[in-house]
């Protein structure tokens, strides 16, 4: 029987091992029903080894995956509530568009009129309903993913793995499925789990996410906190585009830190977290919160919150634009505007100051 | 050809396609030549005659020979070419391919005469501790096991026949993508379910070509057949038997050019089918591809 009350996955102390090679380590993590939550990290982490874990495709090597609160460690993918979302390659090519969203319900036993009314509005929910008799080599990659959307929705299954779905899709189709996908969530109202490799896909989609990599669940949390508050070091070098400092705790009283970073001593929130004197520690300031400055007679002195160094470059992005920044140890620090005016950049190698808020700067001590 | 090619390059690419396949055809096209003269083999006159092929159903011994044949080709068939793929199959999903693949594929390599040879003394001692066994027991109930029979010859056969199915199946196979598989099994159908609406419509191809090619091969080994088949004969043995003994005769080869002619007009139309078909698919594709306005 269902638990109603349960979380829809909750996976508890989970490890994969691939003989020798851990491919999950002791991974916990609980997903409400009704969630849109974001398996994020770089290729190899793993998210994908918990996705396929979820859905049954792999055993775990040791830990429990509870669905609705059932353990469902001992089922095939074909008994449980989930089905999934491939990233590519995964229709049927000797079928029609029909017939592949049909097929699940084929298998269930439903009736032929039931099945051709449920394949109809779930391409409708999709907007395919006019590529019915079509095969998957007639549709553009865009069209095959929302095929494969359709075939996993008509299933009223509780959660919806879906592995990279928009990993095959031009950049412009990516955004707009993005959004499609999360419109979507919220009108069927299941769960999904979405991995993916790219920050911004997560940040468009995502409830909460879940940073994954080498094998370790790092951190998780709701999209806005991981982007802005990063916990751990490795998710401010992931997400966003942050600079990472490494420096020395010079002194460790009340409720901030001083520390040496290439010569100056930034002062940062210590969080509550536990520092000591000469400890080595990381400091995250995300691109867009650092200033530039040039360096001249009116500059205040060092303050706590900002430091000094060489001019590099600046690289147009086109709606921002980075400015690089080296620091005396050689360390490249950027600090990223919206603006496309270049007459007032400082000469290469000039001194210039890059500042911030005292609250854009994080202590890491993982 | 591109715009840039030589064309007399070209040419010269089809002359030396078309010399090969004459080369390969030429002593088929001259047995069915033979089959339709009066004269048979070797008369310094050709009188043309359809008399052979009308001769053919009243000779026993090939008649037999032809029955005999035709059921060790569709048991062999039935045994060897599930047997092909589920070994195929595993070599898919194996994560070391060399072992599987050295084992399926050993047979190829060892002589036909040793193969045969060995297999038959195999049968024969088994045969003898099948029947000291029996005695054991106080049954002549395991006494003709393994006697030269149609088993020792099927089964010589299908160890001869695995690694060919094994390799045209895994052809096919091999475009195959396992994701298709796992989506099956994620709408909700089982393993054996997933395979036969998902993955079988997509190698069948590889599979009937299997089939074909085990019938053949089959209808054509000789060695390990003669050796390991027991009181009956088979085409080929009945053949070779006439042409090391008296010569053919014109029955025979009225024969060989009937089973000559119906493999050129099955491979043919398989061909030709497979060539309008996806003549056909292809025109509807072009024409579904024109852009949809919504």
């Amino acid at each position: 029987m269902t638990d109603q009350k349960a979380p829809a996955v909750d996976v508890r102390n989970l490890s994969k091992h691939y003989g020798d090679f851990v491919a999950l380590r002791d991974v916990n993590v609980t997903i409400a029903a009704g969630e849109y939550f974001v398996l994020l990290g770089p290729s190899g982490g793993g998210k994908t080894t918990l996705l396929r874990t979820i859905g049954g495709f792999h055993k775990p090597t040791t830990g429990e995956i509870l669905l609705n609160g059932q353990s469902v460690g001992h089922l095939p993918p074909d008994k449980r509530p989930t089905t999934m979302v491939f990233q590519a390659y995964a229709l049927f090519p000797h079928m029609t568009v029909t017939q592949n969203v049909g097929y699940g319900l084929k298998v269930a036993g439903l009736p032929k009129d039931e099945i051709a009314e449920k394949v109809d509005y779930a391409l409708e929910q999709v907007g395919l309903s006019q590529f019915t008799h079509r095969k998957p080599h007639e549709l553009s990659g865009g069209q095959q993913q929302r095929v494969q959307l359709a075939r996993a929705i008509v299933l009223d299954r509780d959660i919806l793995l879906l592995d990279e779905p928009l990993a095959a899709l031009d950049a412009q189709l990516r955004k707009d499925m993005c959004l499609e996908l999360k419109h979507l969530q919220e009108k069927v109202g299941i769960t999904f789990i979405h991995v993916t490799h790219n920050q911004e896909e997560a940040m468009t989609v995502a409830d909460r996410i879940a940073l994954i990599a080498n094998g370790n669940l790092i951190e998780c949390g709701n999209a806005r906190d991981i982007y802005r508050a990063p916990d751990k070091a490795f998710t401010a070098s992931f997400v966003g585009e942050n600079n990472m400092l490494r420096g020395k705790v010079s002194e460790a009283n009340g409720t901030s830190v001083i520390v040496d970073v290439a010569g100056s001593k930034l002062t940062v929130d210590k969080r509550g977290l536990s520092v000591r004197d000469g400890q080595e520690v990381d400091l995250s300031i995300r691109s867009e919160c650092v200033a530039l400055d040039p360096v001249n007679g009116t500059n205040t002195p060092a303050d706590g919150v900002s430091i000094v160094g060489s001019f590099h470059e600046s690289v147009y992005l086109g709606l921002t634009t980075s400015h690089m920044v080296r620091l005396p140890d050689e360390t490249e620090m950027v600090s990223r505007v919206i603006a496309d005016s270049d007459d007032s950049l400082p000469a290469a190698g000039a001194p210039v100051r890059l500042s911030w808020k005292p609250s854009d700067i994080r202590l890491h001590v993982d | 050809m591109n715009d840039y090619a030589n064309i007399w390059l070209h040419r010269l690419k089809w002359t030396y396609l078309l010399l090969v396949v004459l080369t390969l055809m030429t002593p088929v096209i001259y047995v069915m030549y033979i089959s339709f003269n009066a004269n048979g083999f070797g008369a310094n006159e050709y009188v043309f005659t359809m008399e052979w092929y009308g001769l053919i159903f009243s000779d026993e011994l090939l008649i037999g020979a032809l029955r005999w044949t035709l059921m060790l080709a569709v048991v062999v068939t039935v045994v060897t070419v599930p047997m092909a793929l589920l070994a195929a199959k595993y070599y898919k999903a194996a994560d070391n391919k060399l072992f599987p693949v050295f084992l399926l594929l050993a047979p190829l390599f060892v002589p036909p005469d040793i193969l045969g040879s060995a297999l038959l003394v195999f049968f024969k001692n088994l045969n003898f501790a099948f029947i000291w066994f029996g005695d054991q027991m106080r049954t002549s109930l395991f006494d003709s096991w393994f006697r030269l029979s149609f088993l020792t010859a099927t089964i010589g056969l299908i160890i001869y026949t695995i690694p060919y199915s094994f390799v045209v199946i895994l052809i096919t196979m091999g475009r195959y993508r396992p994701e298709q598989t796992e989506a099956a099994r994620a709408c909700g159908a089982n393993g054996w379910r997933a395979f036969w609406d998902i993955e079988f419509p997509q190698i069948r191809a590889g599979v009937f070509s299997a089939c074909s090619f085990t019938v053949i091969l089959v209808f054509n080994e000789y060695t390990r057949t003669s050796l390991l088949k027991g009181g009956f004969d088979t085409f080929t043995t009945v053949l070779i038997s006439q042409m090391l003994n008296t010569g053919m005769s014109e029955q025979s080869y009225a024969m060989s050019a009937l089973v000559s002619f119906i493999a050129i007009a099955v491979i043919g139309s398989i061909i030709l089918a497979t060539m309008l078909r996806a003549e056909t698919l292809s025109r509807v594709a072009r024409a579904k591809a024109e852009p949809v306005m919504s």
